[in-house]
């Protein structure tokens, strides 16, 4: 599959108001994101979930290092023709209804007005906002505006989705209805990449995660690859007492027979790389104060 | 992809209409017309084209003041709080530039003060020519030795004012441009308003100063902020004087050359912003 996304050893400071000091969001990070897949970008609060997304869509630059869509800029507005993009917790303006925003956005993109209002009917059926397109926005639920949020970011029927934790705030139903929307987009050829803080949504959803801390990369990889832990080889045999599943192993083995792996959860995955890196960055920093004393 | 005029006017449009629909928009307008209405209780200054004087006085004041105080709170709002409330990330994750986006922003508080100057102005040119007609009737006399004031005059000035707003909204966006919050946008647009206003006092001193360091600093702030005090020729209207199209189009060049200076600095530095 070719390369779409490629963020190629960015690092991002931010400057702190203390003189010379500044604060690293993003650290050397490295990213390959092939088309057709759904990419799932996780992390605690302050991870760099963000920042990594916003200077995917120019809207900050890197302190060092490049990033590339379709090989191609960052930097160049008209990549962002095949963009569409869903903010975190996004706030719309509260004075126009559904319809008129998605108008707005539509002709914002070189659609023809008639064009527009046929398109964002269509959007919003999409999206389940069919009986509410003529309503303020300032009405709207925080799951109807995780929608129509979703249905601006499918305005010109970009190849690449920036979904930005596209599941808070929607009830469960609505949340199924969003991840078989982004299943389908995937059908449809589309590449979507994804924040969000519901694991075993991402877990249903992603073909791919990178699960970043402090900016850095903890892990990355396909879901089978990252969640088959070394640790966690066990196996799953029920009914039998010990010396029996023994056998039974020693049996399959010596037989050339196949023994499932028993898989942890994205959740446990994600859970034990925080805290084992939060205990190496602690571990690094009581070190550092030992040698500075 | 090339600069589009068409998304900068899709934008304006938007944010007047998003202006249009706020309630500040509707009560400052009620304030205004409240306060031109209430120059008519004031009948103890029946004498004529006195009466006349107060009615364009207080008109032309309401409008310079309620517009100036639109302009600043509007633009900062539209702008600034539009970047606050993350709505213009969405926008600028769009394919435009952010150029089209500030200018959209621009043009789209200005025309909504322009709407605004306009409707005042209107009324203020109805209630005169009401006024004088009434006054007329009931004494052919009542302007012996006095002029009275050209309905045309009472327009031009609005549209004078529109210009010298133009220039505050403008730099209302060169401020929002780089600020993190409205009320920083706010308080430094009413800062330059009331330096603008007395920015005369600056080139005074720019001209009569003796110590370099204050000379530099007043050549600054006469160069820098736009002559407000110009533009005030509301009372030469009320007196039944006619200006000028020479004084009329000097004003104007001054106001757009003034406006297309400061939008130049932010977009330079809107550019460089952050999100």
């Amino acid at each position: 599959m070719a390369e779409l996304i490629k963020i190629d050893n960015v690092t991002k400071d931010f400057p702190l108001p203390i003189r010379g000091k500044k604060l690293r969001a993003v650290d050397k990070l490295s990213l390959a994101i092939e088309s057709n897949t759904v990419y799932g970008l996780l992390g605690p609060n302050g991870s760099g979930k963000s920042t990594t997304i916003k200077l995917l869509l120019g809207l900050l630059k890197p302190t060092e290092g490049r990033c590339l869509i379709n090989g191609e800029s960052v930097a160049d507005p008209s990549i962002r023709k095949n963009i569409g993009y869903l903010p975190e917790a996004p706030y719309y303006y509260r004075f126009l209804s559904g319809t008129e925003l998605l108008v707005y956005f539509a002709r914002l993109q070189g659609i023809q007005k008639r064009d527009a209002k046929a398109l964002a009917g269509n959007l919003l059926e999409r999206v389940g906002l069919e009986d509410a397109g003529g309503n303020r926005l300032g009405t709207y639920s925080k799951g109807m505006l995780q929608r129509i949020g979703l249905a601006q970011a499918l305005i010109g029927e970009p190849d690449l989705l920036i979904l930005d934790e596209p599941l808070a705030g929607v009830d469960p139903i609505g949340a199924a209805e969003i991840g078989a929307l982004i299943r389908d987009l995937k059908a449809q050829g589309k590449t979507i990449l994804l924040c969000s803080h519901l694991l075993s949504q991402v877990e249903a959803l992603c073909d791919k995660v990178a699960i970043m801390q402090s900016g850095k990369l903890l892990a990355e990889g396909s879901l089978d690859q990252l969640l088959v832990s070394d640790e966690d080889k066990s196996l799953l045999i029920k009914n039998l007492d010990t010396e029996s599943r023994e056998r039974i192993v020693k049996t399959a083995i010596s037989m050339g027979g196949q023994v499932s792996v028993n898989r942890i959860s994205l959740e446990t995955l994600f859970q034990r790389l925080v805290a084992r890196n939060k205990r190496s960055n602690s571990v690094s920093r009581a070190n550092e104060e030992g040698e500075n004393e | 992809m090339k600069w589009s005029f068409r998304r900068t006017l899709l934008i304006a449009f938007n944010t007047f209409r998003e202006a249009v629909r706020m309630k500040l928009f509707l009560v400052i307008l009620i304030l205004a017309l409240g306060a031109f209405a209430s120059s008519f209780l004031f009948k103890e200054f029946n004498f004529g084209s006195s009466e006349l004087k107060f009615i364009a006085d207080f008109g032309f004041g309401g409008m310079t003041l309620f517009g100036s105080v639109l302009a600043i709170i509007v633009s900062a709002q539209l702008f600034i709080g539009e970047i606050e409330h993350r709505t213009a990330l969405t926008v600028l994750a769009k394919p435009l530039f952010r150029s089209e986006y500030l200018l959209g922003k621009f043009f789209g508080s200005w025309l909504m003060v322009a709407c605004f100057v306009g409707m005042l102005s209107l009324c203020l040119a109805i209630a005169i020519w009401v006024r004088e007609t009434s006054i007329l009737q009931a004494n052919p006399e009542a302007f012996q030795g006095a002029e009275p004031i050209e309905i045309l005059q009472v327009i031009a000035f609005g549209i004078i004012q529109i210009l010298r707003l133009g220039m505050l909204c403008a730099l209302v966006a060169l401020f929002s441009s780089y600020a993190s919050s409205t009320v920083f946008a706010m308080s430094m647009g009413f800062l330059v308003w009331v330096a603008s206003q007395l920015q005369y006092i600056a080139t005074d001193a720019w001209s009569g100063g003796s110590h370099w360091l204050l000379k530099i600093l007043f050549a600054f702030a006469s160069l820098a902020l736009p002559n407000f005090h110009l533009f005030e020729v509301g009372d030469r209207i009320a007196l039944g004087e006619t200006l000028s199209a020479v004084v009329y189009l000097k004003l104007a060049t001054y106001a757009l050359l003034y406006t297309a200076f400061y939008l130049s600095i932010s977009i330079v530095t809107f550019n460089r912003r952050e999100f």
